[in-house]
């Protein structure tokens, strides 16, 4: 219903093409490809600095 | 319920949906220092000419040269420092002075109405730059909120465009920073495009904030 919000301009997409966010899937992709999107940043670091996980995914225990 | 979930904009290969990619490449630098897997795969990033893809050439450069320990060593001095860290990269910390203000509770808020909480294992402040571009990840990819772009435009300008441009300029020029300087140069000239980018949604529903 409310689409019109949901759209992005057509200048943004060309934008994003020039701006070069498409140079970094070439690279990146394997950097945050199958594995990383499954488990980012698996396992805690031996620096005891653990980010890994912050966020979860909760939404389905609420109210969906 | 389908009318809330944008389709063209997350397919795969899309512009919008590349866009998850920096994000997640500036998490795994900043919620821990980089490990041997990392590395390889920032080296092997190709840049093309524009300012971002000159930043990311330079960083490729800058992680073929680096090894795991000593950018530990690095991360430690940047970030954890004996006491604190060179640099706090927490919002609340870019927007207030002081750590746990209110940027965190307004954050807190918003994650919580986009069904998003932090791992238990945890107990990192969810301001920290490394969580908010994990959430911004989520969001382009779906796995969070409702997958407007009104959604991601609303949480970029209320939660990360006020203060992560500063952070990263200090992150440049921080006196520990060398790979660190090629990663905040890679999230500035990111954080750029974003701010343009998002600039051409017609977002009515980004002007209402959480802060108001």
């Amino acid at each position: 219903m409310r689409k019109d919000t949901n759209q992005a301009k057509p200048g943004r997409r060309d934008f994003l093409k020039l701006a070069g966010i498409g140079a970094v899937a070439a690279g990146v992709a394997g950097v945050t490809g199958q594995k990383a999107e499954a488990a980012p940043d698996t396992e805690a670091k031996s620096s005891g600095y653990r980010l890994t996980h912050h966020v979860r995914k909760v939404y389905e225990l609420a109210r969906f | 319920m389908e009318s809330t979930v944008v389709e063209p904009e997350c397919a795969i290969g899309s512009e919008e949906r590349l866009r998850l990619l920096p994000y997640k490449l500036l998490a795994r630098y900043f919620a821990a220092p980089p490990d041997r897997e990392l590395l390889d795969l920032s080296a092997r990033l190709e840049g093309d000419g524009t300012p971002f893809g000159r930043a990311l050439a330079a960083l490729a450069a800058a992680a073929a040269e680096a090894t795991p320990e000593g950018v530990e060593e690095e991360y430690q001095s940047l970030f954890i420092g004996l006491g604190r860290g060179e640099i706090l990269p927490y919002a609340s910390y870019y927007l207030t002075g002081f750590l746990q203000e209110r940027p965190l509770a307004e954050l807190r808020i918003e994650l919580e109405r986009l069904g998003v909480a932090r791992a238990e294992d945890t107990a990192e402040p969810e301001d920290h730059v490394a969580a908010l571009c994990e959430v911004m990840a989520g969001l382009i990819s779906g796995a969070f909120g409702d997958g407007r772009l009104t959604t991601q435009k609303r949480f970029f300008e209320t939660h990360m465009a006020p203060w992560m441009g500063r952070l990263f300029a200090d992150l440049e020029k921080a006196r520990s920073a060398r790979l660190y300087r090629h990663v905040a140069r890679v999230g500035r000239c990111f954080l750029e495009i974003e701010e343009t980018a998002f600039a051409m949604i017609d977002g009515h529903e980004a002007a209402v904030s959480v802060g108001d």
